[in-house]
């Protein structure tokens, strides 16, 4: 198990450099200068001294003074959109944010989507299994800009429960938190129903209820391990892109997240921002999936998962 | 199942230690609030151009001279007078003793010597403000040759600059040509003193040049300024504080103790934040809400003319980049494309915030005194006439002409179509729209890879060459590439003029060259919108777009 996991951070270095140069490529070709934005020019000489000070006049002297600067300091070097803050400063303000919002979503989908999709899966085509339905659709079919617009004009315009946007106490978190956990928790109860109602249905449950076990201990002890597996490789990737923020729901509560540097960077052509921003998801993509395959060693004691790295 | 609920309880905790991890420390609400959908982009005037970016400049630093917070008229700041030679090309500046930076040191000559300096030598967007001193444009050209190629261009000498510092408290500058507007230019962020002292420690100094460049970072808090204000709290894209300055000389006229920027990019959030009483003024109100609330009889939404125009832009070179021949270059064409579209339903149907159509570049009422003829009127009949004078009789289309627009501002997709559907109806031309991104936009503009264009230009201070210098031949900003040599020659004998009314009349014949020629088709004299009540003292509703928070407060006795 250890070897496995060796082997597989072993990886993250080649894998980062491989996305690092394929953005860069795109970042570089894409037509616009990062310098200069509205109908006013930059002055030739003033654009050029721009461009001098932040290595961005020719391709080979960004490559040749960014990257080993990553390498060497962890130092991703100056935005070139607001040259006050280096991108590292921005992702330090703005990472913590997001992780904050994206756990609180994530605990409360998986919590509601596995909660959900178990009870409809128990009671199916009974009141539960009809909610879970309605969820489901609600979470897939309802872009979240609409669910967060609701949210805020009901629970922060109308009744005033919560802060209409911003960051700083819980209470903040709640409205943006429920509307990032729509999508996932939908996700998640359908998972979790199909893959319940999968299990209630196998040779060992109905041993187990033989036996005289009580019903509930099979569901949620001996059923809910096994169901949860399909759950598990779903929250990987769904855990890279909650932790790292949604530009949606950024923009609609106003909460300084990274969610937001990814499209506004691109707009901005803020060149080092898009490789900070990109690398530091990447990275997360590359953790999360590595924790999921330990996750599922952990659940399942059949799957080997050293049996893919030899 | 205690095992089970472990996992949950121990999430929890994990996201309360988040919480606190990740949010900032809260201090009470300041005497002004206002919130903007932008974050300033930088606090050094050495590279600031945009408008949010000047409103925190004008609270942190004051130039020579300062802007009256309600006329916008210049007022002396750190000059406590100044005297002008009978030429008008030499301003002799007396600072005044009591100027002092915000860590107690006195205000002096050299300070504004060392910014402006570095105004050449690391030039940013209004560098080029200080072409009107004495030999300075060729000192910056100069002293960029000079970076670029050490071993083949000399050093050139800044002395030969028309600044003199005569005494601490003495600042001599010597002009290239009478500028009428030249204290009206002190007030501006690109002439700011900057207190070198306290940059030193973000000092970089390349060896090969010995050029000095600043980190940025000098702009913190803790950045020294000699403004009504000091930066207290710079959160990137959540707030800025300022806290009244304890040393500025005039701190007897600064009502409010704390001004605070919050940042909002949504519109309707923005908004809410401002029903739910957490703000005092919103500088900008979109058009997604703004018409519903002036519908709805709000008399805290304040809309009044801006200070300048949007208009297309036409690329006049006889022939595109493929070589193909140009039909905008006849002016019968252009003069057609002008006539034949109404501009009333644009703002009546699609801007929505009070904009006046325009038949002119430059707004007429902006500078009393300055008449500005009115231009072509719609007359679609006229416009048919002349279309069937020249090549284009009875075609179904101009080749190689679209109407390129920026996809970034939401109304300019409704605008290019509704003058598509005009012009097809009236001239029976077909016209394309094209749509890009903001930034391939400005790229293809700057290539001249296009034909029509949706642009605008705001001016930035009080005289009409803030217009006219962007249509001159030699200018960077002349988009449609219009060279006009009567035109350039009008406004270079305004430069030399001294008489105010003589220069005037110059610059009128300049810019009726702009209207008749149409290498420009006015579309709307844009407005500017401001939301705050009543009780909130000390914004004007100036078209400058220009506020200083120096004078503004909010009375909290009356409530909101």
């Amino acid at each position: 198990m250890l070897n496995f996991i060796a082997w597989r951070i072993a990886q993250f270095p080649l894998i980062l450099a491989i996305i690092y140069l394929i953005t860069f490529a795109f970042v570089w070709i894409a037509p616009g200068s990062p310098f200069g934005n509205q109908e006013r020019q930059l002055d030739e000489t003033a654009k050029l001294a721009l461009e001098r000070r932040f290595h961005a006049d020719k391709w080979y002297k960004f490559l040749g003074n960014y990257p080993k600067q990553i390498i060497l300091h962890g130092d991703f070097g100056p935005s070139m959109q607001y040259a006050e803050w280096t991108v590292n400063d921005i992702l330090k303000t703005s990472l913590p944010v997001s992780i904050t919002l994206g756990l609180f979503a994530l605990v409360l989908g998986t919590l509601i989507g596995v909660a959900v999709g178990t009870l409809a899966a128990v009671h199916r085509d009974g009141i539960f299994d009809w909610i879970s339905l309605a969820i489901v659709l609600v979470g897939i079919s309802l872009p979240s800009f609409i669910f967060a617009a609701l949210l805020l004009m009901i629970f922060a315009g109308w009744l005033e429960w919560f802060p209409v946007g911003g960051w700083g106490s819980f209470s903040d978190i709640v409205l943006p938190g429920v509307a990032l956990a729509l999508a996932p928790m939908a996700y998640i109860a359908r998972l979790s129903r199909v893959a319940m109602i999968d299990v209630l249905s196998s040779d060992f449950v109905r041993t187990a209820r033989a036996k005289g076990v009580s019903r509930s201990v099979v569901i949620w002890k001996h059923c809910l391990r096994n169901a949860f597996l399909p759950v598990l490789s779903y929250l990987g990737p769904a855990a890279a892109t909650t932790l790292t923020g949604s530009f949606v729901i950024e923009r609609v509560f106003s909460i300084p997240g990274l969610g937001q540097h990814f499209v506004n960077s691109i707009q901005n052509r803020d060149r080092t921002l898009i490789l900070g921003a990109t690398m530091v998801y990447s990275f997360l993509l590359l953790v999360f999936n590595l924790l999921v395959d330990i996750g599922y060693a952990l659940v399942d004691p059949r799957i080997d998962v050293t049996a893919k790295g030899s | 199942m205690l095992r089970l609920l472990s996992i949950p309880a121990a999430l929890i905790l994990l996201m309360i230690g988040a919480i606190a991890w990740s949010s900032s420390q809260s201090t009470p609400r300041a005497d002004f609030t206002f919130v903007i959908p932008r974050d300033v982009l930088t606090l050094d005037p050495n590279q600031m151009s945009y408008l949010q970016d000047f409103r925190l400049a004008y609270c942190i630093w004051e130039g020579l001279y300062a802007y009256d917070g309600m006329t916008l008229d210049p007022v002396p700041g750190v000059a406590s007078s100044v005297d002008i030679s009978p030429d008008k090309r030499v301003y002799t500046f007396h600072l005044r003793p009591e100027a002092k930076w915000s860590n107690g040191d006195d205000v002096v000559a050299g300070d504004f010597l060392f910014a402006w300096r570095r105004m050449l030598e690391s030039p940013g967007e209004y560098s080029y403000l200080h072409y009107y001193i004495k030999a300075a444009e060729p000192y910056l050209h100069a002293y960029a040759d000079f970076l670029a190629d050490p071993d083949k261009n000399k050093k050139p000498d800044f002395s030969t600059v028309g600044l003199r510092v005569i005494d601490p408290h003495t600042l001599r500058v010597e002009l290239e040509n009478p500028v009428l507007f030249f204290l009206e230019l002190m007030g501006m962020p690109a002439f700011f003193p900057l207190h070198e002292p306290s940059m030193r420690q973000y000092r970089e100094v390349d060896p090969r040049t010995g050029n000095v460049t600043y980190n940025r970072k000098f702009t913190r808090p803790g950045v020294v300024g000699n403004g009504p204000f000091v930066l207290k709290t710079w959160e990137f894209k959540r707030r800025v504080r300022l806290e009244k300055s304890p040393t500025y000389w005039d701190r007897g006229h600064v009502p409010s103790n704390s001004i605070e920027q919050l940042c909002v990019e949504d519109m309707l959030g923005e908004v809410l934040r401002y029903e739910a009483g957490d703000c005092d003024w919103i500088p900008e109100v979109s058009s997604e809400v703004g018409p519903e609330m002036v519908s709805k009889g709000r008399n805290d939404v304040h809309i009044f003319p801006g200070f300048g125009s949007y208009y297309l832009t036409l690329m006049l070179r006889p022939q595109f980049k493929d070589g193909s021949d140009n039909p905008l270059s006849d002016l019968r064409v252009r003069q057609a494309l002008a006539m034949s579209f109404e501009k009333e339903t644009i703002c009546d149907n699609i801007m929505r915030m009070g904009e006046k159509p325009a038949t002119t570049y430059i707004p007429p009422t902006i500078f009393p005194g300055f008449n500005v003829k009115p231009g072509y009127p719609f007359d679609a009949k006229r416009a048919r006439e002349l279309l069937d004078q020249t090549a284009f009789r009875g075609a179904k289309t101009l080749p190689g002409v679209s109407i390129l627009y920026s996809s970034n501002t939401l109304t300019f997709a409704a605008m290019a179509q509704n003058i598509a559907n005009q012009w097809r109806a009236n001239l029976g031309l077909e016209i394309p729209v094209e749509q890009q991104e903001s930034k391939v936009r400005r790229e293809r503009v700057n290539n001249k890879e296009y034909s029509i264009t949706i642009g605008d230009w705001i001016g930035d201070y009080q005289d009409p060459s803030t217009f006219t210098d962007k249509m001159l031949s030699t200018s960077v900003n002349n988009d449609s590439d219009w060279k006009n040599m009567d035109f350039d020659r009008l406004c270079a004998d305004a430069t030399r003029e001294t008489d105010p009314q003589k220069r005037y009349r110059l610059l009128e014949r300049a810019n009726e060259l702009i209207d008749k020629e149409l290498s420009m088709i006015p579309l709307y004299y844009n407005t500017n919108q401001y939301l705050f009540r009543g009780n909130v003292h000390g914004i004007n509703l100036n078209p400058r777009n220009m506020t200083m928070f120096k004078g503004v407060w909010v009375d909290r006795r009356k409530g909101s």
